[in-house]
């Protein structure tokens, strides 16, 4: 989705040809993703097809073709700009399996799962902070954005770290009995 | 109980607990802290996390000598700190420890400058030897200009700055701070553990308490988690290396191709 929409909005400013997409699009993600161009390609090709692009001139070098906006294009954009994003989070799930996994093999006893994964965490947090240093440094709002995001986030999983510890270490001990009792014919 | 020497019958530690527990009396027992070891060399930058009523505080109080463990032992600096009489407990405060607080501490009817100088006029130290460090620390410390100004008229971050300068004058062995950012917004918390880990790289042993695991990860060596007065873990952190953000963040989009 999210690529489809940043064609659009590129284009919304000035046409431009593939590779240009790829590379200004790269930029606005401070250069966190390197985009496939290929994807970049098929993208242009559909939106061309649902008619909300439209080539414009003649095809450059080596085959470019540059592409603009169309009136169509320009309503779904401001559309997508306009609606929060509702979709659900997402959650580390091999993480979570592992704890259940967990809870039931090594007999309630999980602090040493989660010291472990903490230490990542706490790790995690001190590069983040060694990437901030050098965004401030380089003036580089866009990627401090991005970096906050993940600080905040991961600050998020640490938190829900003690939670998981806190919740299953005050459960009984897991018994497979007192389970699954709906799976017995 | 094995205490570690070097040839000269010192520690090769700064700090050592060996084995300590601490109960407070009550109607019933409350342990605060159970089999506590926990050895800190000289020079590095450690901070205690973990909720409250974890025994993070209970920790830095027993090396800080302001309570005294049930059983077990804790050496600072040589000093076998369990043992030691009140009298002797405060000159032990007073000439190796450092203390920085939450809420700063600081006397509102002294100058910055006299407020740095207190500690030094309580050691006995020399009034021109003081008078020397404390310039140097508010250089140090970037507050020069605010050496006549009373405390009232300091933002939080400046008052901290202050304090930290008043728990260097008399060159401690340890410095204790116990959440030092806790009352600071976060960019004066951020400039005040720059502060702390510049201290650090020049050698001063310092040991913090924190609940903030950002601050703790970005600025200190090693951390150690305690958990219902236990240490759940205890970790050395390695120095970041400088990573294409790439490595660091993901931006996933679910691309229908």
């Amino acid at each position: 989705m999210s690529l489809k929409f940043g064609i659009l909005g590129l284009l919304a400013e000035t046409p431009l040809h593939g590779y240009e997409v790829k590379t200004r699009f790269e930029s606005i993600l401070g250069h966190t993703w390197e985009v496939n161009i290929g994807q970049v390609y098929s993208t242009l090709q559909r939106l061309e097809r649902d008619n909300w692009v439209e080539a414009v001139g003649e095809r450059g070098d080596r085959g470019k073709q540059a592409y603009q906006l169309t009136a169509q294009g320009r309503q779904a954009l401001d559309h997508w700009l306009s609606e929060p994003e509702a979709e659900p989070q997402q959650l580390h799930d091999e993480l979570f399996i592992k704890l259940m996994l967990m809870r039931r093999l090594a007999n309630g006893n999980l602090e040493g799962l989660i010291a472990r994964q903490r230490r990542v965490y706490l790790q995690h947090l001190r590069n983040l902070a060694e990437l901030e240093r050098h965004a401030r440094a380089e003036n580089r709002p866009d990627l401090l954005l991005l970096i906050k995001g993940a600080v905040i986030h991961t600050e998020a999983d640490i938190k829900w770290l003690d939670v998981c510890l806190e919740e299953l270490t005050s459960l009984q001990p897991y018994h497979p009995d007192s389970e699954h009792q709906e799976e017995k014919p | 109980m094995s205490h570690l020497t070097d040839q000269h019958g010192h520690s090769t530690y700064l700090i050592e607990l060996s084995n300590v527990n601490k109960t407070y009396n009550g109607s019933t027992d409350q342990v605060a802290l159970s089999d506590i070891t926990l050895k800190i060399p000289a020079g590095q930058f450690t901070a205690i996390m973990g909720a409250s009523g974890s025994g993070k505080s209970t920790l830095l109080n027993l090396i800080a000598g302001l309570d005294r463990p049930t059983k077990g032992e804790v050496w600072v600096d040589g000093i076998r700190v369990n043992a030691l009489g009140e009298a002797a407990l405060a000159r032990y405060r007073r000439k190796r420890l450092g203390f920085v607080f939450q809420f700063f501490n600081l006397l509102n009817q002294l100058s910055v400058l006299d407020n740095i100088l207190l500690p030094a006029q309580l050691a006995g130290l020399q009034s021109k030897v003081a008078h020397q460090r404390a310039r140097q620390l508010l250089d140090q410390l970037g507050i020069t200009d605010k050496a006549r100004v009373y405390p009232g008229q300091l933002s939080g971050g400046q008052r901290q700055r202050v304090a930290i300068a008043r728990a260097l004058i008399n060159q401690p062995s340890v410095l204790l701070a116990d959440e030092p950012t806790g009352a600071l917004d976060s960019r004066s918390g951020d400039a005040v553990m720059e502060l702390l880990a510049q201290i650090n790289e020049k050698g001063q042993t310092i040991v913090l308490v924190t609940h903030d695991a950002r601050l703790a990860a970005a600025y200190a060596t090693r951390i150690i988690s305690l958990r219902d007065g236990r240490i759940v873990d205890d970790s050395i952190l390695q120095a970041p290396q400088h990573q294409a953000p790439s490595d660091l963040l993901h931006l996933h989009s679910e691309e229908a191709v």
